[in-house]
Parts: C-alpha cells; sequence; structure tokens
C-alpha cells in the first residue's frame, strides 16, 4: 500500500506545484523537495526487509481481460534507482529555487519535474510489463516537454530526442508484447520467474534485441548518442537531472531488470559489451574535443552509460553489482557538475572554456566542489567514483564470452577511463584555472551552492563508508540476478589488478591533460560524423518520401483519387475469379423482352459516353434512366421503377437549370481517353461477372417470401414495398429521409452566393403547358400519396410529382416559392416533425417505435409517417429550384445586371 | 443474367465518365454507377420473371425487400446528384481542366 502511497504523493506533488508556485514563486521547490525526501523516507522504511531478500508488493486490477493490473513491487533493484531519482531530484528541486527566476518558476518546469519523478518511480517500482511501458512513455514525454521549454532553439533537438526515444519506447511496446505472448503473462516477476519460458520461445531473440534497442536509444548508446548532447539546450536543472541522473538510466535499469532473461547468453553479452564499449570511447573523445561544459557533461554522461552498458554485458553478479554501484556514483557526481556548471553559467554568462579563466579565486568555494566532483569522476581515490570505477574493471575483466574478451574490455575501459579522467581535468582547469580575468565576481550565494556542494560531499564520504552501501547492494545484485553470490563491496581491495589499471588510468589521463595543447589540436583535425545532422538529412529523407508515397492524395485531379479504387474492383474482381469454388445453379427465368431493354441500354450507354456535346450527354443519361426504368418495371419492381422514371424527370429539369448558358461542347476527352476506356471496361467485365456469379442463383428470400405471406395481415396494406418501407424498416426510411434533408440544406449554403434568375423562358407552349398541368400533378401526387399504402404511390413517389411541378414551373417562369410555408427549411421541419412525432407516439403507451396505429379513424400513423417523408424529399426538390434556379451573382456580374 | 449484362455496361459507362475531364461527364458518370447498383441489389432478390407480358410466360414481382431498399437508394442517389450539380453550379474548379478550357466547366 505504500508504495501506492508513494506514487499517490508525487502525483499529487506534481497536481499541486502550479497552486504552489503561485503562492511561493520559485521556493515552492523546497516544498516538493521535502515531499520527494519524504517519499524517499516512505520507501526506505521498507528498507529492512528488502535487504532481508523480501519484496513489498501491491496491486489491483487494471485491465482484467487482458490480464493487465497496476502491479507494484519494490525490491533492491527498485529500491537503488527509486532513492537515486528522489534523492538527486530533491538536490536539483532545491537547486531550481535559486537557480530560476520567479517568472520562469510559475512556468511547466516544477509541475513537469515532479511528474517526471513521478513516473520515473513508478517505471523502477511497476511489476507489470505494461505499467513499466506507460511509465516509459511518460518519462519520454516529459523529457520532450522540458527540453521544449527552452523555446524556439530547442525545436529541432528536441524533435531529434523525442523521436529516437519514442522508436525505443515502440521497441519496448513490441517486447512487452512478444514477453507476454511468450509467457501467457503481463506480471513482470512472473515473468523474469521463468527464463526456460522466455528462451524456449521463437520471440527470445527478437524480445532480446527489442529490449536493448529501447535501453539503446533511452540511455544514448550508439549509434543513437546523438539526442543527448542536443538535448543539452534545456536549462541546466532538467540536463541535471533527466539526461545526466535519472531518464537516461531508464535503460540501464532496463537492461538490469531483464538481466535474469538473457545474462550469460552470448549474443546478448557480445551486443553490449561492444555497444557499450564503443559508445564510452567515442563519448569520452568527444567530451575531450568539446569546448562547452555543458556538452562535455552530456559527452560524459554517454561514456559513462556506455561503460555501464558494457558491464551489464558481462552479466556476472560481480559485473552487475558494479552496475549499480556506479549509477549510484555516477549520478551523484555527474548531478553535482551539471549543478555547478549551471552555477557558472549563471554567474559568468558563459560556459565556454575558451572565455573562462581563473575563476578558482572569485568563486572558490565552488572550485572546491567542482574539483570534488570531477575527482570521483575520474576515478580518484577515495571518492565513490574510484570504489565504483574499480569494480567496472572487475566486472569487465570478468567477461568470458571469448577468453580474450575480459582484457580487451579491460583495456578499452582504462582507456575511455584515461580520457574521463583528462576531461574532468579540462573541465575543472578550462573554468577555474588561469589568470582571473573576471575580478568582479564574486561567489553564489550558499542556498546556491548548497545541493551541488552536498551533493559532492556524499560522493566523498560515501568512497571510504561503501561498505555501508554493502548490504543495498548486495540485496539490489541478488535480485537482479537469482540464486548469484555478489562480491562484498568495499574501499580497498588491497593490491588487486584492478588498482594497477586505476593507476594506469591516473598516470595516462595526467599525460593527457599535460599534454592538453597537443591532444586538443590532434582532436580537433578528427573528423566525427556529425549525430544531429544525420538523424536531420535522415528524417528529411523520411519525409521526403511519406511525400512521394502520399502524392497522389494530394493530387488535384479526380481522375487520380478515382481511379484508385476502381484498380482494386479490378484487383477484387480477379482475386474473386480466382477463389470462388463452385457456384449452385442458376434458376432464372429466360426472357427475350428484357434482352431488348438490355440492347438498347447498350446503344444509350455507348452513346452517352461518346457524346461531345452537353445537350447529347444530358439527354442520353435521360434516355439511359428511362431504359433503366424499363428493365427495371419488366422485372416486375413497379414501385422502383416508377420512382426512377420521375428521378429521371426531375434530374432532366435539374440539368436544363443548371446547365443554361454552359458550353454547348463538353471539354475534349484528350489523351487520357483509350487508358480509361480500358479501364473502364475492366471494371465493367468484373461488375458483370461478380453479377452473373452472385445472384440469380437462388429462390425469393425468406424475409421476402415473409413480407409477400404476411405484409396485409401484420400493416393492412396490400402494397407490399411500401408496408416494408413505412411500417416493417420505418426507422431506415426516417433516417434516409434525413439524408436527402441533408442534402437539401446544402445546397441552400451553395445557394447564398446566387441571385433568382430574373428572365423566363420565350417557350409558349411550356408556359401555358406548366399552368395547365402543375394542378392536376399536384392531386395527382395527393392521390398517390393517399393509396401508397395499398397500390404503387407513396411518400417518396409521390414528393416527387410534386416537385416535377414545381421545378416545371420555375423553368417556365422563373418563380421560386417565395411564401415562408414553401421555404425548404420548413418544409424539412414540418416533415422530420410529422415522421418522428408519428414513430415515438407508440412508445407514449408502452409499444415500439413506429409501430403503427389509427391517429383518426380514417387515418393511419402509417400515412402521417409517409407524408412527412413526401415534405422532406418535397423540401429537397424546392432547395434544388431555389438554388440551382438562380444565376450565380458573379456571372450576373460579369454580364452587368448585378445586384 | 440481362441483371449481369445490364450491370457491366452501366458500371464500365459509368467508370469511363468519371474519369473524363469536365465534371458535368462526372456527376453523370456516377449517375450511370448509380443505376448500375440499383440494378445489382433488385438482381440480389432473385430473378421471378417479372410481370406476365407476351412471351414472358408466368411471372411474379421482384422481392419486395430489396426493392423497398433501392427505392430509398434511388431517392438519395437523386439527392447527391443534385447535390454535385450544386457544387458545379457554384463554380467549384475544375481540376481536370485544360488551361484553353472554360475555367468554370460547363456552367
Amino acid at each position: 500500500m505504500s508504495l501506492l502511497v508513494a506514487l499517490a504523493v508525487l502525483g499529487g506533488l506534481a497536481a499541486t506545484a502550479p497552486l504552489l508556485t503561485r503562492i511561493l514563486g520559485r521556493d515552492a521547490g523546497y516544498v516538493l523537495a521535502a515531499g520527494f525526501l519524504g517519499v524517499a523516507a516512505l520507501l526506505a522504511a521498507h528498507a529492512p526487509a528488502v535487504l532481508d531478500d523480501r519484496t513489498v508488493d501491491w496491486s489491483a486490477e487494471w485491465i482484467p481481460s487482458l490480464g493487465v493490473s497496476v502491479a507494484l513491487r519494490l525490491d533492491g533493484v527498485s529500491l537503488v534507482f527509486s532513492l537515486v531519482a528522489l534523492v538527486v531530484g530533491a538536490l536539483v528541486l532545491a537547486y531550481c529555487c535559486r537557480y530560476l527566476s520567479d517568472a520562469t518558476a510559475r512556468g511547466p518546469v516544477y509541475p513537469l519535474l515532479t511528474l517526471f519523478a513521478a513516473a520515473m518511480v513508478g517505471l523502477v517500482l511497476a511489476d507489470d510489463l505494461v505499467l513499466l511501458y506507460v511509465f516509459w512513455e511518460i518519462t519520454t514525454l516529459c523529457s520532450f516537454a522540458l527540453v521544449s521549454t527552452a523555446g524556439a532553439k530547442a525545436a529541432g533537438p528536441g524533435r531529434h530526442a523525442l523521436v529516437v526515444t519514442v522508436v525505443g519506447g515502440l521497441a519496448l511496446l513490441v517486447a512487452v508484447v512478444l514477453l507476454t505472448l511468450a509467457t501467457g503473462t503481463t506480471r513482470l516477476s512472473a515473468v523474469l520467474a521463468d527464463p526456460p519460458a522466455v528462451l524456449a520461445s521463437p520471440y527470445a531473440i527478437p524480445i532480446a534485441a527489442c529490449t536493448a534497442l529501447a535501453a539503446f536509444t533511452k540511455s544514448a548508446q550508439f549509434p543513437f548518442q546523438s539526442w543527448l548532447p542536443g538535448a543539452m539546450v534545456a536549462m541546466t536543472p532538467v540536463s541535471a537531472y533527466l539526461h545526466a541522473a535519472t531518464m537516461v538510466k531508464a535503460g540501464i535499469y532496463l537492461l538490469v531488470r531483464m538481466s535474469p532473461l538473457f545474462a550469460g547468453q552470448t549474443a546478448w553479452s557480445a551486443v553490449l559489451i561492444t555497444v557499450g564499449l564503443t559508445t564510452a570511447l567515442l563519448g569520452a573523445v568527444q567530451a575531450l574535443r568539446e569546448h562547452d561544459l555543458k556538452g562535455m557533461l552530456a559527452r560524459s554522461t554517454v561514456s559513462q552509460l556506455g561503460l555501464l552498458v558494457a558491464v551489464i554485458g558481462v552479466g556476472t553478479s560481480t559485473a552487475l553489482a558494479a552496475a549499480l554501484l556506479h549509477t549510484m556514483a555516477h549520478a551523484l557526481f555527474k548531478a553535482t557538475l551539471f549543478m555547478l556548471v549551471g552555477i557558472v553559467d549563471k554567474e559568468t554568462g558563459s560556459r565556454d572554456i575558451r572565455e573562462l579563466s581563473g575563476l578558482r579565486t572569485v568563486m572558490p568555494w565552488t572550485a572546491a566542489a567542482t574539483a570534488v566532483a570531477a575527482l570521483s569522476m575520474a576515478g580518484v581515490p577515495p571518492m565513490l567514483g574510484f570504489v565504483s570505477k574499480e569494480y567496472l574493471f572487475m566486472g569487465l575483466l570478468s567477461a568470458d564470452v571469448t577468453p580474450w574478451a575480459g582484457p580487451v574490455a579491460g583495456a578499452l575501459a582504462v582507456t575511455a577511463s584515461a580520457l574521463t579522467f583528462a576531461y574532468g581535468a579540462r573541465i575543472v582547469w578550462g573554468a577555474f584555472g588561469g589568470p582571473v580575468e573576471q575580478p568582479e565576481l564574486y561567489e553564489p550565494a550558499p542556498a546556491f551552492l548548497a545541493p551541488a556542494a552536498v551533493a559532492a560531499v556524499v560522493g566523498v564520504v560515501a568512497g571510504p563508508a561503501v561498505s555501508l552501501l554493502d548490504p543495498v547492494v548486495d540485496s539490489a545484485t541478488t535480485d537482479a540476478l537469482p540464486g548469484s553470490t555478489p562480491p562484498s563491496v568495499y574501499a580497498w581491495h588491497g593490491l588487486s589488478p584492478e588498482l594497477a589499471m586505476s593507476a594506469v588510468t591516473v598516470v595516462v589521463g595526467l599525460v593527457l591533460f599535460w599534454q592538453r595543447e597537443r591532444v586538443d589540436a590532434a582532436l580537433q583535425r578528427l573528423r566525427l560524423p556529425d549525430g544531429p545532422a544525420l538523424f536531420t538529412r535522415g528524417h528529411d529523407a523520411l519525409l521526403a518520401l511519406g511525400g512521394r508515397v502520399g502524392a497522389p492524395d494530394r493530387s488535384a485531379s479526380l481522375a487520380a483519387h478515382l481511379a484508385r479504387p476502381l484498380l482494386a474492383v479490378v484487383a477484387l474482381g480477379v482475386a474473386g475469379a480466382v477463389a470462388l469454388g463452385p457456384l449452385p445453379g442458376r434458376v432464372d427465368v429466360g426472357d427475350p423482352g428484357r434482352w431488348v431493354v438490355v440492347a438498347l441500354l447498350a446503344v444509350a450507354v455507348l452513346g452517352t459516353v461518346l457524346s461531345t456535346r452537353t445537350v447529347a450527354l444530358v439527354a442520353l443519361v435521360g434516355v439511359t434512366g428511362l431504359v433503366v426504368a424499363l428493365w427495371l418495371l419488366l422485372s416486375g419492381a413497379l414501385d422502383v421503377a416508377i420512382t426512377l422514371l420521375l428521378v429521371e424527370v426531375l434530374t432532366a429539369v435539374v440539368l436544363v437549370l443548371v446547365l443554361r448558358g454552359a458550353p454547348h461542347r463538353l471539354p475534349a476527352a484528350g489523351p487520357r481517353r483509350w487508358p480509361t476506356a480500358v479501364l473502364a471496361v475492366a471494371v465493367g467485365v468484373v461488375a458483370a461477372g461478380a453479377t452473373a456469379a452472385l445472384t440469380g442463383r437462388r429462390e425469393l428470400s425468406a424475409a421476402g417470401t415473409f413480407f409477400l405471406d404476411r405484409a396485409e395481415e401484420l400493416t393492412g396494406g396490400t402494397n407490399v414495398v411500401n408496408t416494408v418501407l413505412v411500417d416493417f424498416r420505418g426507422l431506415d426510411t426516417l433516417l434516409e429521409s434525413v439524408v436527402v434533408g441533408v442534402a437539401a440544406l446544402g445546397l441552400l449554403v451553395l445557394g447564398t452566393t446566387t441571385v433568382p434568375h430574373p428572365t423566363d423562358t420565350d417557350d409558349v407552349l411550356l408556359r401555358v403547358g406548366t399552368r395547365l398541368l402543375a394542378p392536376g400533378m399536384l392531386l395527382l401526387s395527393a392521390w398517390l400519396l393517399w393509396r401508397g399504402h395499398d397500390e404503387p404511390g407513396g411518400g417518396f413517389i409521390s414528393a416527387l410529382v410534386a416537385g416535377i411541378a414545381v421545378a416545371l414551373r420555375q423553368l417556365a417562369s422563373g418563380t421560386v416559392p417565395t411564401r415562408s410555408w414553401q421555404q425548404p427549411g420548413v418544409l424539412l421541419g414540418a416533415g422530420a416533425v410529422l415522421a418522428v412525432g408519428v414513430g415515438l407516439a407508440p412508445l407514449l403507451v408502452g409499444d415500439a417505435l413506429l409501430t403503427p396505429f389509427a391517429v383518426l379513424p380514417f387515418l393511419s400513423s402509417a400515412l402521417v409517417f409517409d407524408l412527412g417523408v413526401w415534405l422532406m424529399v418535397l423540401a429537397l426538390v424546392v432547395a434544388v429550384v431555389q438554388a440551382l434556379g438562380a444565376r450565380p451573382r458573379d456571372e450576373l456580374e460579369r454580364e452587368g445586371v448585378a445586384a | 443474367m440481362t441483371a449481369a449484362v445490364a450491370v457491366g455496361v452501366l458500371v464500365a459507362g459509368g467508370a469511363y465518365l468519371v474519369l473524363q475531364r469536365g465534371l458535368l461527364r462526372v456527376v453523370l458518370g456516377f449517375v450511370l454507377l448509380g443505376h448500375a447498383m440499383v440494378v445489382l441489389v433488385l438482381a440480389a432478390g432473385g430473378d421471378r420473371g417479372g410481370f406476365a407480358l407476351p412471351g414472358n410466360g408466368a411471372g411474379a414481382p421482384a422481392d419486395p425487400l430489396p426493392q423497398a431498399f433501392v427505392l430509398t437508394a434511388v431517392v438519395i442517389a437523386f439527392a447527391v446528384t443534385v447535390y454535385l450539380l450544386g457544387l458545379l453550379r457554384a463554380g467549384a474548379p475544375d481540376p481536370d481542366a485544360d488551361p484553353d478550357d472554360d475555367a468554370r466547366g460547363p456552367s
């Protein structure tokens, strides 16, 4: 339970941080630091149990269907990493109280740092793989957000860091999924307790590879290391906390955690040792040629993380103990150095060693603290860094992948360490040595220096007193590598090989420092690949690739978009032709009448596609529609045939309205004529083949039989199609009418740019005919509506008849319905209210939606519903006439008729 | 089998038109594709011979369920067509037009 409390307190602190900063300004950091120490004490209270090789567990269900839970576990490893995160966090927050201005402190820095600490503690406490992944990603996002607070200059480096670490996060997600597949559980402790289940599964290699990738990206290992120096654009407390002491250690934590599964596997060891030592050497060389103090520290962090990865790769208990000890030592001295460099930066306004000189006389305490931390980094006795480096050497020497692995790894580690000594000296000498150039500077306030000084002193004291850490390291190593016997940790091993290696390190380091000008000149000539530039080039290339892949989608040509679904239809047809098995026999009826119709249809369609004049195209499309209506009629679909017939008439009227004044000739077909013809024929063949294969091979469906047999009995209507529309599937019809209404509204919106068409036709026949016909058509419409339930007719058909009357009247006399009750919006609303109202009414008496009932003795609910449909469809036609019967304003303006 | 041929002819014609230049052709291509779908859905209900006409033998009305489906579909297709015509009328630029064509297409 106290684990949950620890996380809840940290989360609560993050949530209240904005409030605290509003009240206390930058001093809110002290409250947060105290909170961190409180949580650290809460976790440390469990230390006796943990050191006794017990664990503290808490869990609650999260996603039971997947077996995912919020499971927390405190063991030796999590104790080490969580205490490092909390103690260093407290120091950094205390440092922030003097580093930040009140204005900056009110920004997002405090909440994000606290949220990060919560995520980091959650990450090391998580005993569920999914939970671990979630916390892992939260640390990535916090890092990105904190880097971004540096403003515009952080855009490039921030993106670099985010992309690299997110790629690692995705790799971790893959590893999590595969681990769960291999073991059947997401519980981390259960997965780790059963290495054979993982190693014997086919996923073993992908799991190891993804885990290593996740750790390498997070912990800035070669070839991903270059994001970390870039992230130094963030303010110094962020660099000290996230990018030196904690977040970059998440990868180290992951590798330590997974050691029970993979430690001792040759490939794992080989990869980790090779990558780790490469990173260590590369980072150290780059640190030694930097001039920016923060840049040196960042590359130093890369180098030290490399040593940690290498030693974890060795995988013996000595090696893991060394990794844990060095994690603590590195967090202490590196956070200290960052904080001190931040002080120098604040006081002098520069971090460039070519501009800094002689600060030891004006800032002696800062100089002393820096020297102490640098000595720890360089591995000089009696600092904690010396002890941990001895163990690193010991661990690397025990590498046994091949007989020569230990000595080679040891030699490379000595080289990296000698370089470490040299750049440590470079940092101290560069800033504090030499003649005084800025005598007006003075020591920072004690409160500013205190957090760094405390950490520096701890680093000194912990060296000789390292045996106090022995039980912690012992317990953590046992948890990291069950069944192993970790070495005892003490400061002095006597005259051992490691001591000799340390001596060589110091001597070579001193020589490098002594010859620093020649070394510097040689290193500056060295041409190393520029990581950020490579990333930018890769990133740009990726974006360019995406642009090329997406280019067809940005085409302004309709044909480019429409051709692809059509090609997909052809592909589908080919696939279907290959895959379709034997089909039942055809049951259709020989019918010479319909063959004649189809022949007519082919002629009409051919004429349509060949027409070059607008009038011919419109007329032939109309003819095609009429022929299709004829086919429907012969096939026994009377209601559909009538509807289509009316729609064709109405479409023709609308086309005439739209095309008044249009060019008589259509645009020339051009060179795309033949390829599109081939594609069109292919699509047509597929469509015909599919229709032949998949229809006409069964008798009347069960639903069709039911409707034909029972419709009259159940609804009282004899027009079965209409009963399906208004009774059986009324809700469908209602929603489809709404679609029609939406189209009407769309037209009204388009119509706002037009003015009423001022002219009317000279065609006397049309004018007189329309005037005579219109009243009759309205009567016909009413009659069709009334009888629709029993005979062909109904809301759709009758509304189309009425609509033709409206449209013809516009065409003939140029008048549009103008009275308020004739407006499409009003018709639409009235229709919707009627249809919905009559549909909802049965609910009042407990019946289902749209249950038929008698509104009045002679008026069924079906008729009222149909009237609603009638109004909505009529609204569409009125909207069409209003929107399309008018001429666009700009056209009138061109002609000088403008309003 | 008449349905299959009708669908094939209508789809081929519609597909050809929607790939051509000129928005009017595209809109009317969609009209033809709409007709094809009407025929297809109706054919899915099975062929029952249609009405008794000379030479047809005894027929019967088509399956009412697909009829109800396509009846509303015809009206919706009309709504979509007029909306597309509205766009054309409102002066939507024709992306496929040649520079020397009328920039506003056939409106």
